[in-house]
């Protein structure tokens, strides 16, 4: 490996992991299972040198240095745009407005330092655009005092499959035990928000059975459409972004500028906006002639004015459909309910909230499991003061939709897109509790979500309660049969002695008692006939409302076909359209 | 140091000064002196609480200087500013024969009082109502026998059965104003054997309903705990059994004393009062501190004598011990009787029968809380769990003496004894004022609007910060005095 050697230690009391005399006399007796382990750790740091994840004897704790490789079949990047995409902090093309998932290409930078600042080593990158003869490769680190990117080798290479994509490896210090549930949690959650896409997740780890393969199935090909860019929302802007926008545009006077360059002004508004300004506004007016103070007086009056919404056109939610497809596929629920809000604005920023609700499934723990995805993207860490959760636990009363909060297996899943994310802190792992217009959505869609099962969970109790009805009917029987008999043997013996006098009627029923014609055993009877008779009725009636055959069910799942076939013949059926292959 | 045993010694002794101070106790403080210096640990401990409190006597005599000059008339004021002022109460005291002779005046006037004969059939109310009356066991049998005859002819004719159970929902009570109780209106609920909602309870008022049976053949008297344990695989847990035994009782058109079954004693009654239970005469007057437990089954209680002025109706215990070791019935002749909390029906039985044999008026001492009232108009109107035997059940007119929320500033209880009511105090409190006991009288709404606003509560021990004889020697002594009641 390049730049990280192992060396021999020549003096041992210069590392920090050295042990004085003392020290080795208090641990004698474990010296030699200690060594015994070191030998072999030693032993399993030479076996896998050259496989994928490398694993160095002696790492800070647990950090160990491990090769990251991720592999994509997208767009690809330009073969002369790859070192200023990777190695050149805050060079992203995206200054329009726009749902998206990042917004300079940080992510990718960070991992590039990250790597520099671990072990020193560059990145590798492998990319071809569609329809491209050639692989770009390209081995490039940072010059971070420069800002520019520093490239080691920069060839095309010959692309026979026709592959295109991107693939970025970079070596870096991680710690893989601790993080290992997270990173394939995270892994999962994506699955869940894009079934239109597949995953493989593989680690090789130093010893073959520690190796995890997890392959997240593609399940249609169904996709969001690509959100659209937008102009900002008067309300939404400050005056640095005033300032900009004007260095950027093409129209000429103030009139021009504020119609074309932001959403819901019209014309109309525009000349009314400007005779709001002042005396010194025209509606004439170059626009790049403005002074800093008339800027500070447009920006007031934005601040002030009202404005017309958003439209939220520009947003590309999950869609309840690959939201539900995600959550059955990943967690295979017994139920899934999901729902879609309405655009909302949050500070002339349009956002949108999708929920989805699951109970039960596999690997899923009892009480509440919280997925939370801001623009598309799971959010991992900070659960705790996030909006979902907050919401999920504190506000939405569980009971009332007949599910138990602790026992039953319940999975939320909350999807947030917008224009802007008003993250909470500078990590972009959560979203604050403090926004009421995004609570009070959440809520809405969450509580959209549990009405839906309620209806669901009610059908599946009384079809439970049904089956459980005989049982529990003749289970009191008994009980009934012997406190009636007993009063009327009572009765009887009164009547023997002649103490009391029943009318007739009465009088009939206790000499059967009497002379034992009725007993205990005629009433169980009797109420054993009515309740089968009563049960007959009930799951009449209950077939009858719910018009469902119980009868084994199994899904199917039916994957889309990759390229083109010629069918011959259509068979149509209420429920679906059969063709038939007509070249096979 | 033992942490734990520092707050022991030093509550304990804090007390036992408190007690020093009024002149009683003073042996238990000795006591504990010789406790303190026995323990290990208890030297330290209790020279450390005796430095803390001169500390803290002399903190609060510095902030009483400073305050004195702006407003002496908040309600928050320093200890010795309130021990002024309950001594300025306790001078005010007329003799206690001035105060005898206006409390014998309402006395008088009570025993003129004719009590209510109006019943539920006179009204001619719009809608049926349902109550109960005393059966005798015989009658109670035939009722049964009735029942059962008409399920068994229905199980055998194949169509099982059901009981038709008067509904004990709030839905189905009324407020009747000129009766000033709650009654039940005549819906019923029919509960099938064969329905999984209802089979439980057919099945629980089955067993009840022979097991009652039996008691009525035999004439005997069973606690409600008793029946349970008859059965407790099928009944489960006591209040599905006490729940059911309502319902029997309702649905039997009977009292559930006539049911033969009781609740066992809870309440106490102490002071001039003589009667006579199940042939054994009773003098209330000597029940040493205790006092007497009012019997489960009031048919046995004959003869009430009394040379009482009034009765006293205190809402716990607590209180009721202190009246009762103060003999202050025998200062004031009275009657003290505590359900210790909500009252139970032979508590209600035994109030009402004092109320209309002696013919004295009653005087309620409950907590200045929600819950105070709360307690106050089970007594007068009825609860709503036993709304159709509320004729059997409530004693109107009784007069609401004290802890009141106007009380509080009158007699200038310290600051540190009120409590802020809790958000549920606040709800309750305002679905009170909504209610038409409250509404009908006042002052009494008065009373509430004025808790509800300060937000603030307080129990009648709040009254022992100025010592614990001030509940029996001061307070009670002066409202007397005043005829502060309403």
């Amino acid at each position: 490996m390049i730049g990280l050697l192992d060396r021999e230690r020549l003096d041992e009391e210069l590392y920090g992991d050295y042990e004085t005399e003392k020290a080795r006399e208090k641990r004698l007796a474990k010296e030699a299972r200690e060594q015994e382990k070191q030998a072999k750790a030693a032993a399993a740091g030479k076996k896998v040198k050259d496989s994928n994840a490398v694993k160095l004897g002696k790492g800070r704790g647990e950090a160990l240095f491990y090769k990251v490789t991720c592999k994509d079949n997208g767009r690809g990047m330009p073969n002369d745009d790859i070192p200023n995409m990777l190695g050149r902090v805050l060079s992203g093309t995206k200054y329009g407005l726009k749902q998206t998932r990042g917004k300079f290409g940080l992510g990718a930078k960070m991992a590039l330092i990250w790597s520099k600042m671990s072990t020193g080593l560059p990145i590798d990158i492998w990319s071809a655009t569609r329809g491209q003869s050639f692989i770009s490769y390209c081995r490039l680190d940072i010059n971070i005092h420069k800002n520019v990117p520093n490239v080691h080798i920069h060839e095309k290479r010959s692309n026979e499959e026709g592959w295109h994509g991107a693939e970025i490896q970079v070596t870096i210090e991680g710690n893989w035990t601790t993080y290992r549930s997270k990173i394939i949690n995270y892994m999962r959650q994506m699955a869940v928000i894009t079934p239109y896409a597949q995953f493989l997740f593989r680690f090789v780890a130093a010893t073959p059975d520690k190796n995890i393969s997890i392959r997240f199935a593609r399940r249609t090909n169904v996709m969001p459409p690509a959100p659209a860019e937008t102009k900002y929302h008067p309300s939404a802007v400050d005056l640095l972004l005033i300032k900009r926008l004007i260095a950027e545009t093409l129209k000429q006077n103030l009139l021009q500028f504020l119609q074309h360059e932001f959403t819901s002004i019209s014309k109309f508004y525009a000349e009314r906006l400007i005779g709001e300004m002042g005396p010194e506004f025209t509606p004439k007016m170059p626009v790049k002639s403005l002074t800093a103070q008339q800027l500070v007086r447009i920006h007031q009056l934005f601040r002030q004015a009202k404005f017309g919404e958003p439209t939220g056109e520009c947003l590309s939610p999950a869609g309840e459909y690959n939201l539900r497809l995600g959550i059955m596929k990943e967690l295979h629920p017994d139920m899934v309910a999901t729902y879609q809000g309405s655009v909302q604005v949050f500070e002339g920023h349009p956002f949108l909230v999708e929920a989805g609700l699951s109970l039960g499934g596999r690997d899923v723990k009892p009480g509440l499991n919280i997925f939370r995805f801001a623009n598309r993207i799971p959010l991992l860490f900070e659960q705790g003061g996030d909006v979902v959760t907050r919401t999920a636990t504190k506000r939405i009363n569980w009971n009332s939709y007949k599910i138990n909060q602790v026992q039953d297996k319940i999975g939320v899943f909350v999807s947030i897109v917008s224009t802007k994310i008003p993250f909470k802190g500078t990590g972009k792992e959560y979203i604050g509790d403090d926004i009421k217009e995004i609570a009070s959505a959440v809520k809405s869609a969450i509580q959209q979500c549990c009405i839906q099962l309620k209806s669901k969970i009610v059908r599946q109790q009384q079809a439970h309660d049904r089956q459980q009805r005989k049982r529990n009917l003749s289970k009191y029987i008994p009980d009934v049969s012997r406190a009636i008999y007993g009063v009327l043997m009572e009765m009887a013996d009164g009547q023997k002695s002649k103490k009391v006098k029943y009318d007739d009627d009465a009088d009939d029923l206790l000499k059967k008692v009497a002379l034992h014609q009725i007993t205990e055993s005629t009433f169980i009877q009797k109420l054993g006939q009515h309740v089968e008779q009563v049960d007959a009725e009930m799951a009449l009636e209950y077939a009858t409302q719910s018009g469902m055959v119980d009868t084994a069910r199994e899904p199917i799942y039916l994957r889309t076909l990759e390229s083109d076939y010629k069918f011959a013949l259509e068979l149509h059926n209420p429920v679906c359209v059969m063709k038939l292959f007509s070249d096979f | 140091m033992n942490v734990p045993f520092t707050h022991f010694y030093g509550s304990c002794l804090a007390l036992a000064f408190a007690g020093y101070k009024d002149g009683i106790l003073v042996d238990k403080q000795e006591e504990f002196q010789v406790l303190a210096l026995h323990h290990p640990l208890g030297f330290s401990c209790r020279v450390s609480i005796l430095l803390l409190m001169a500390d803290k006597r002399k903190r609060a005599t510095a902030e009483n200087d400073s305050d004195e000059d702006d407003n002496g008339e908040q309600p928050m004021e320093a200890p010795r500013k309130q021990a002024q002022a309950a001594l300025a109460f306790r001078k005010r005291l007329k003799p206690d024969n001035a105060i005898l002779a206006t409390v014998r005046k309402i006395a008088d006037s009570a025993k003129s009082y004719k009590p209510q004969t109006q019943s539920l059939a006179d009204l001619n109310l719009p809608n049926a109502c349902k109550e109960v009356v005393d059966l005798s066991c015989a009658s109670v049998m035939a009722e049964i026998e009735k029942t059962i005859i008409n399920i068994a002819r229905s199980i055998l004719g194949g169509n099982g059965f059901g009981y038709s159970v008067p509904s004990r929902s709030s839905a189905n009570q009324l407020y009747v104003q000129e009766l000033d109780r709650i009654v039940l209106k005549d819906k019923a609920s029919f509960r099938p054997f064969a329905n999984m909602a209802s089979v439980r309870k057919t099945t629980i008022t089955t067993r009840i309903l022979q097991l009652v049976h039996q008691l009525c053949k035999k004439q005997i008297h069973v606690t409600k705990r008793d029946l349970f344990y008859t059965d407790v695989k099928l009944f489960q847990e006591q209040g599905q059994s006490d729940s059911v035994l309502d319902d029997v009782s309702c649905m039997l058109g009977c009292t559930r004393s006539s049911l033969n079954v009781v609740a066992s004693e809870k309440g106490v009654v102490v002071g001039r009062l003589v009667f006579v239970e199940d042939g054994d005469r009773i003098d209330c007057t000597k029940m040493g501190v205790g006092g007497k437990a009012i019997p489960p089954n009031i048919d046995k209680v004959k003869d009430m004598e009394s040379d009482a002025l009034f009765i006293l109706l205190v809402e716990k215990d607590a209180a009721f011990m202190r009246l009762a070791e103060d003999r202050f019935y025998n200062r004031f002749p009275c009657v003290i009787i505590t359900a210790k909390g909500q009252p139970d029906v032979a508590t209600r039985l035994f109030l009402k029968k004092m109320k209309t044999d002696l013919k004295l008026p009653v005087l309620g001492l409950v907590d200045s809380d929600p819950y105070g009232l709360k307690i106050l108009s089970v007594y007068m109107s009825g609860s709503k769990n036993m709304s159709y035997d509320s004729s059997n059940l409530t004693t109107p007119d009784i007069k609401w003496l004290g802890v009141r929320p106007s009380d509080l500033n009158k007699y200038k209880i310290p600051e540190q004894c009120r409590l802020p009511m809790t958000d549920q105090d606040i709800k309750t409190g305002k679905d009170l004022l909504e209610e038409d006991f409250i509404k009908k009288d006042p002052n009494w709404h008065k009373e509430l609007e004025v808790m509800v606003k300060t937000k603030e509560k307080a129990e009648i021990q709040a009254l022992s910060s100025f010592g614990f004889q001030y509940l029996s020697e001061v307070y009670l002594p002066m409202k007397l005095q005043e005829r502060d009641w309403i």
